[in-house]
C-alpha cells in the first residue's frame, strides 16, 4: 500500500464546474474512501466555503491555499504551497486515501505538475463554446481524463456535444473523455468510476504515471523499482 | 557572486513566495501607495532582523536562531507564514542540496541552506534582504496599476542599501541575542486584519 493518499488534480477554466464536480465525487466516494480536498482560490475562499456548505466532507478535510493571483504557477511552476497543504491535511486529518487538489480557474494552458498530482482531470463545459476542444492546449490534450461538463445546457447554447467529444478524442490519442451533466440522473458516476479505477491502480503499483508526464500509465507489464 | 546565489535569488525558485506580499496587500488596503518606501522600511526593520537570523543559522546554531526568531516574531499569524515559507524552501531545496525538509522559520531555513550550498555569511544576508524586497515589488504589480520595468528599477535603487546591510550583518560576530533586533509593529498589527479579510490575493 502507498504511504500517502492518491493526489488527483482537478483543473479547467473558471466556471466549468470543478467545485461542483468535486462535491459530486466526494458524495459518491466518501462512503468508501477517506477523501480530502485542497482548493486554490483566486481571490476568496469561495470554493472551500462552497464545499464546506455542501456538507459532503468534514470541515477538517478541506483546506484552502492562496495563489497570489497565479493559479497556474501554484499547480505547475511553484507547487510548494500546495505540497505543503496536502501534507498538512494528511497529517492533521489523515490518514487519507484520496486528496483532490482543485486548481483556481485558469486558461487552457494550465496543467498540474506530476510532482503535485498523480493524475489529473481537466474540466471544460459546453456553455463556454463548442470550439474549446479545437483550441487545444495541454489540459485538453494531456489530462488523464477530460470532462465535458454541463451537457444539459447544450441545446440552449447551441453547442454540439457529439462534435466536442469527437474533436477531443481526436486530439487525445485514446485518453478518455467523459461528457457529463452533474444535474442529470447520472451525475458524476462515470468520473467517480474512473477515480476508483485510478485509486485501485495506485494501490496496486504504489504510484501512477500521469499522461501529463508524456508517459501515460501503461499498467505495468514490467516490475519496477524506484 | 556565484551562479548558485543566482539560482537561489531567482524568483522562479519554487519556494512558494509568489503567494505572499509580506504585508504589502494589507498596507495597500489601508491606503499605501509608496511601495519603494514600504520595501525600504522592511529592509531596515524586519528584513534586517531576518537576515541576522539567517546568518546565525548559517553559522551552525539553527535551534538558537529559531528561538531568537520566535522571540522577535510574536504574531501567531506571521509565525505561521514564516514557518510555512521555511518548510516550502527546504522542501524544494532538498532536491538539490543536502537539507532536510521541516517546519522552521524561513530565515533559519535559508541559513541552513546557505551552509549546505556553501554560501558565505554576506551572501546569505544579501539573499535574505533581496528576496524580501523582490517579493514586495513583485506583489505590487498585482495590487496597484504599475509598470513592471519601474518596479524593477525600485529594486535596483535599493541595491546599495541591501549591500551595506549585508556587509554589516556579516561583520557582526556577536551572539544573536546581543545584536540589534529591529521590528515593525504595524506589520504585526496589520497581519490579523489581512488574514481575516474575505477577499485577498495573497496569503500574507
Amino acid at each position: 500500500m502507498p504511504a500517502r493518499a492518491l493526489r488527483v488534480g482537478i483543473g479547467g477554466p473558471v466556471g466549468s464546474g470543478k467545485s461542483s464536480l468535486i462535491a459530486a465525487l466526494c458524495r459518491d466516494l466518501a462512503a468508501d474512501e477517506r477523501v480530502g480536498v485542497v482548493t486554490n482560490d483566486i481571490y476568496t475562499t469561495e470554493d472551500a466555503r462552497f464545499l464546506r456548505s455542501t456538507g459532503v466532507l468534514p470541515e477538517s478535510r478541506i483546506s484552502a491555499v492562496q495563489t497570489g493571483g497565479c493559479p497556474h504557477t501554484a499547480i505547475r511552476d511553484d507547487i510548494a504551497a500546495n505540497l505543503e497543504a496536502v501534507s498538512e491535511l494528511e497529517e492533521s486529518a489523515g490518514p487519507l486515501d484520496l486528496v483532490f487538489v482543485e486548481s483556481g480557474g485558469d486558461n487552457l494552458t494550465a496543467i498540474f505538475s506530476p510532482a503535485l498530482a498523480d493524475v489529473q482531470v481537466f474540466v471544460i463545459d459546453v456553455a463556454a463554446g463548442d470550439d474549446i476542444p479545437r483550441k487545444g492546449g495541454p489540459g485538453i490534450t494531456r489530462a488523464d481524463l477530460l470532462v465535458i461538463n454541463k451537457t444539459d445546457l447544450a441545446e440552449f447554447v447551441g453547442s454540439d456535444v457529439g462534435a466536442m467529444v469527437r474533436e477531443s478524442e481526436a486530439r487525445r490519442d485514446r485518453l478518455p473523455v467523459a461528457a457529463t451533466s452533474l444535474r442529470g440522473p447520472e451525475g458524476a458516476t462515470r468520473v467517480a468510476a474512473w477515480v476508483r479505477d485510478r485509486l485501485a491502480a495506485f494501490r496496486e503499483h504504489g504510484h501512477l504515471h500521469s499522461s501529463a508526464e508524456g508517459a501515460p500509465d501503461h499498467h505495468h507489464d514490467h516490475p519496477h523499482v524506484h | 557572486m556565484d551562479a548558485l546565489m543566482l539560482v537561489l535569488a531567482d524568483s522562479r525558485f519554487p519556494a512558494g513566495a509568489h503567494a505572499h506580499s509580506l504585508g504589502l496587500e494589507e498596507a495597500v488596503n489601508q491606503g499605501l501607495t509608496d511601495v519603494p518606501a514600504f520595501a525600504a522600511a522592511r529592509l531596515r526593520l524586519v528584513a534586517e532582523a531576518d537576515a541576522r537570523i539567517a546568518v546565525a543559522a548559517r553559522r551552525g546554531d539553527a535551534d538558537g536562531a529559531e528561538a531568537e526568531w520566535l522571540a522577535r516574531c510574536p504574531s501567531p499569524i506571521l509565525r505561521d507564514v514564516g514557518m510555512r515559507l521555511g518548510a516550502q524552501l527546504l522542501r524544494s531545496a532538498a532536491a538539490t542540496w543536502p537539507v532536510t525538509p521541516r517546519r522552521t522559520p524561513r530565515p533559519v531555513a535559508l541559513g541552513e541552506l546557505g551552509a549546505a550550498a556553501g554560501i558565505d555569511d554576506e551572501g546569505v544576508a544579501l539573499l535574505a534582504l533581496y528576496d524580501d524586497a523582490a517579493t514586495v515589488t513583485s506583489a505590487a504589480l498585482k495590487l496597484l496599476p504599475l509598470d513592471p520595468a519601474v518596479t524593477t528599477s525600485w529594486l535596483a535603487e535599493l541595491a546599495p542599501q541591501m549591500e551595506l546591510a549585508a556587509r554589516a550583518i556579516a561583520a557582526d560576530d556577536r551572539p544573536l541575542a546581543d545584536q540589534p533586533a529591529p521590528a515593525a509593529v504595524a506589520l504585526e498589527l496589520a497581519a490579523p486584519v489581512h488574514h481575516a479579510r474575505e477577499e485577498r490575493l495573497f496569503a500574507s
